[in-house]
C-alpha cells in the first residue's frame, strides 16, 4: 500500500485522521518514554543493566503492602485537595473582578495574574521561604515589630508553609479558566434574576456560581493535578523530613537511584492523580449535567 | 387614571442624550406599542419601567406609587428578555418557579403555580427540558411564564418575536395578544416593527430619538400621522411638497388644508392615490417608471417632477394589464378628507 492514501486522509479526512501527526507525536515522545519509565518498575535492574525474563508485579505488591507509601498518598492527597479548595477561593474574586474591570485595568489584572508563570516555581518557593522563613522572615519581622507576638511562628516547614506555597504558585491555572468563562458570561441573566425578585447576593450565588461550575471543576482538576505531583514545594517548605508521594518518586530516582522503587511509586503516583482528576471532572459534569443540553 | 405613567424621563450614556423628556401613560389592562428604529430609546425606556437603568431625570409611577428609586429586584414589573435570558443550568419548570423560591414560597404551593403558569402556555409537557433543548417560540413562552408565575403589575417585553423566524412570528403575536387578554395584564411592548405594534396593542407611541413622536391606537396614527416620520414609519406614505392657496391644495383643489397659504407637505397613502388619464385636470403629472402586479394590487412607481416617485397601489382586475411603463398619466386622491396636510416635512424641513 502506497502512503498517499493515507496522506489525503490526514490532510483532508474526517474524525480521527486529523489529529493522526499530533497523536504519533505524542506517542512518540510522551507516551513511550512514560511507558518505558513505567516499566522499570516491573523488571529487576542489575547494574544499570535489565535482567531478562524477570517481569514481575513483586514491587508493586510491596510498595502497595507498605505503611509508608499509603501515609504518603494520603497527604498529597489531603494536601492537593484542601491547595485546590484554597485557590478557587482566592482565584474566584480576582476572576470576577476582571469580568467586572474594563480596558486598562483588564490588562494589568490579566499581566499580574499571568506574569509569575513566567519565573519558574522553583524561584517562588525560595521566595516563600524568605517570606515564611525563621525570625528574620519578612511574616515574623512584621508581626514581632509590631508587638502582636513575642516568639516568631513557626511556619517554615509545617504543612502551612506547603499549602500556602502550593496555593499561591497554582493560583493561576485556577484564575484563567475562570476568567474566560466569568468575562463572557451573559448578563441578562444576572437582570432576569434580580427582575424576579432575588438579591444581588442571591443573583451570585443562584446564577453566577451555578453557571461556572464548568469552569471551576477544570480549574480544580488543573490544579489538583499539578499540586499532587508537585515535589519541589514540599521539598523546599516542608523541610527535610517532610515527604509526599511526588518527592519519594523524586528521590527513589535522583538520590538514592532505585529506580525500579521509584519507578513503582511514579506509577502509583500517576494512576491515583489520574483516578482524582476523573472523579473531579466526572463530579464537575455531573453538576452541569445543563450544559450538555447546551453542547 | 393611567396604571402606568413615566413622566419625562431623560437618560444619557456619556455625551450622547438616549431619552431626552419622554412621558407615556398606559390604562390599565391595555396594550401599549413603544415603536421606533433601533437607536431610538425604546429598549432603554422599558428598561428604565423594570428598574435595570437609572434615569437622569423623571419619574416613573406604577399603580400610583412612585417606583423611580426602588432597585429592580423590589418591582412588581415582569421582564420578557429579547434573548428570553431563561437560565440555561435550571430546566423549565425550576426556570417558572425561580422567581417563587426567592421569595422562599412553599414548596406545594410553588409546584401548584409553576403547574398553573405552564398550562397557561402549553408547556406542561415541557417542564423537564433543558432551555436548550426548547425551539424559540417554546423558550418565549417559558420566558413568559416565568414572568406572570409571579402576578406582576405589569409585563415588559423587548422585541419577544425579534427572535424566531418569520412563519412562526405571526401566530405567536396572535397568541401572545389572546394570552394577555384572558390574563388582562398591563402590558408594554418594545418593537421595530409596525405591522407587529398595528396586531399587538392597543395604543402606539412612536419614538424617534429619545423623543415620543405621537402616542394613539394603531389605526389613529396611521390615518392622522402629526408628522412626516412618523407617516414614513406607520405604513408607506408619500409625503410631497405642496402649495396652499385659499384653504385648499393647490395641485389638487379637491384637497381642503385649514391652513394658512403657502409652502406646506402633504401625506398621501399609495392605496389612496388613483392613476387617470393623462391631459389637463387637477393632480400630479408624470409617467409609469415601474409596475409590479402583485397579485391582488398592483404597485407603481410614478415619476414627477421630485426626487423621490409617486407610489400608488391600485386594484386589479383579473385579465387587466398594468398601466405601461413609460406612459404619460395623471395620479389623483381618491379621498381627499384621508390626506393629511402637514407644516414640516421629512426631517424637520
Amino acid at each position: 500500500m502506497s502512503s498517499a492514501p493515507l496522506l489525503r486522509r490526514i490532510l483532508h479526512g474526517r474524525g480521527i485522521w486529523p489529529a493522526v501527526p499530533a497523536l504519533a507525536y505524542l506517542f512518540v515522545f510522551l507516551a513511550l518514554p512514560m511507558l518505558t519509565l513505567l516499566a522499570f518498575g516491573f523488571v529487576t535492574i542489575d547494574r544499570g543493566r535489565i535482567v531478562a525474563d524477570t517481569w514481575t508485579l513483586g514491587y508493586l505488591k510491596a510498595a502497595l503492602a507498605d505503611d509508608l507509601v499509603w501515609r504518603l498518598m494520603w497527604r498529597s492527597f489531603w494536601v492537593a485537595a484542601v491547595s485546590s479548595v484554597l485557590t478557587l477561593l482566592l482565584a474566584y474574586p480576582v476572576a470576577y473582578l476582571f469580568a467586572e474591570a474594563k480596558g486598562i485595568w483588564r490588562t494589568l489584572i490579566l499581566v499580574a495574574v499571568v506574569s509569575p508563570l513566567l519565573t519558574s516555581a522553583l524561584v517562588r518557593a525560595y521566595a516563600w521561604i524568605v517570606i515564611l522563613g525563621g525570625r528574620r522572615g519578612l511574616v515574623n519581622q512584621t508581626l514581632l515589630s509590631l508587638g502582636l507576638i513575642e516568639q516568631p511562628l513557626r511556619i517554615l516547614n509545617t504543612d502551612w508553609a506547603v499549602l500556602i506555597g502550593m496555593t499561591q504558585i497554582h493560583l493561576p491555572f485556577m484564575i484563567l479558566p475562570l476568567l474566560a468563562v466569568l468575562a463572557e458570561r451573559d448578563r441578562r441573566l444576572e437582570e432576569a434574576s434580580l427582575n424576579l425578585g432575588a438579591s444581588q447576593t442571591g443573583t451570585f450565588f443562584r446564577v453566577v456560581v451555578p453557571m461556572s461550575v464548568p469552569a471551576i471543576f477544570a480549574g480544580l482538576a488543573l490544579v489538583f493535578a499539578v499540586s499532587y505531583t508537585n515535589f519541589i514545594v514540599p521539598q523546599l517548605l516542608g523541610g527535610g523530613s517532610y515527604s509526599t508521594l511526588a518527592v519519594q518518586v523524586y528521590e527513589q530516582t535522583i538520590v538514592v537511584l532505585d529506580w525500579t522503587r521509584g519507578a513503582v511509586l511514579a506509577t502509583i503516583l500517576l494512576s491515583t492523580c489520574f483516578a482524582f482528576v476523573l472523579a473531579i471532572v466526572a463530579f464537575g459534569n455531573r453538576l452541569a449535567r445543563w450544559n450538555e443540553a447546551a453542547a | 387614571m393611567s396604571h402606568i405613567a413615566l413622566q419625562d424621563i431623560a437618560k444619557s450614556f456619556g455625551p450622547v442624550r438616549v431619552l431626552d423628556g419622554c412621558s407615556v401613560a398606559v390604562n390599565k389592562g391595555t396594550v401599549m406599542t413603544l415603536l421606533g428604529p433601533s437607536g431610538c430609546g425604546k429598549t432603554t425606556l422599558l428598561r428604565t419601567l423594570a428598574g435595570f437603568v437609572e434615569p437622569d431625570g423623571g419619574r416613573v409611577v406604577v399603580g400610583g406609587r412612585d417606583i423611580t428609586d426602588l432597585p429592580p429586584n423590589r418591582r412588581q414589573v415582569g421582564y420578557v428578555f429579547q434573548s428570553y435570558a431563561l437560565f440555561p443550568h435550571l430546566d423549565v419548570a425550576a426556570n417558572v418557579a425561580y422567581g417563587l423560591r426567592v421569595r422562599r414560597v412553599g414548596q406545594a404551593e410553588t409546584q401548584a403555580r409553576v403547574r398553573k403558569a405552564l398550562d397557561l402556555v402549553s408547556l406542561s409537557a415541557f417542564a423537564d427540558r433543558y432551555p436548550a433543548r426548547l425551539s424559540g417560540g417554546q423558550q418565549q413562552r417559558v420566558a413568559i411564564a416565568r414572568a406572570l408565575v409571579l402576578e406582576p403589575e405589569v409585563l415588559l417585553l423587548d422585541e419577544p418575536f425579534n427572535a424566531l423566524d418569520a412563519k412562526l412570528r405571526l401566530s405567536m403575536q396572535i397568541e401572545l395578544r389572546k394570552l394577555i387578554e384572558r390574563v388582562g395584564i398591563t402590558s408594554i411592548f418594545v418593537t421595530h416593527d409596525q405591522q407587529e405594534a398595528m396586531t399587538l396593542s392597543d395604543r402606539v407611541a412612536v419614538m424617534r430619538a429619545g423623543r415620543i413622536e405621537q402616542v394613539g391606537a394603531p389605526i389613529d396614527i396611521y390615518d392622522r400621522p402629526r408628522t412626516a416620520y412618523v407617516a414614513a414609519f406607520i405604513g408607506r406614505a408619500n409625503v410631497l411638497p405642496i402649495d396652499i392657496r385659499g384653504g385648499r391644495v393647490a395641485i389638487d383643489p379637491a384637497i381642503a388644508a385649514a391652513r394658512a397659504d403657502g409652502a406646506a407637505w402633504l401625506v398621501v397613502r399609495p392605496e389612496n392615490l388613483a392613476i387617470e388619464n393623462a391631459g389637463e385636470g387637477p393632480g400630479w403629472h408624470g409617467t409609469v417608471a415601474f409596475a409590479t402586479p402583485q397579485g391582488a394590487t398592483i404597485e407603481y412607481e410614478i415619476a414627477i417632477s421630485l426626487a423621490e416617485p409617486l407610489r400608488v397601489v391600485a386594484l386589479r382586475k383579473v385579465g387587466e394589464p398594468p398601466a405601461a411603463v413609460g406612459s404619460p398619466v395623471r395620479v389623483r386622491a381618491i379621498d381627499p378628507a384621508a390626506c393629511v396636510v402637514l407644516e414640516e416635512g421629512p426631517d424637520g424641513v
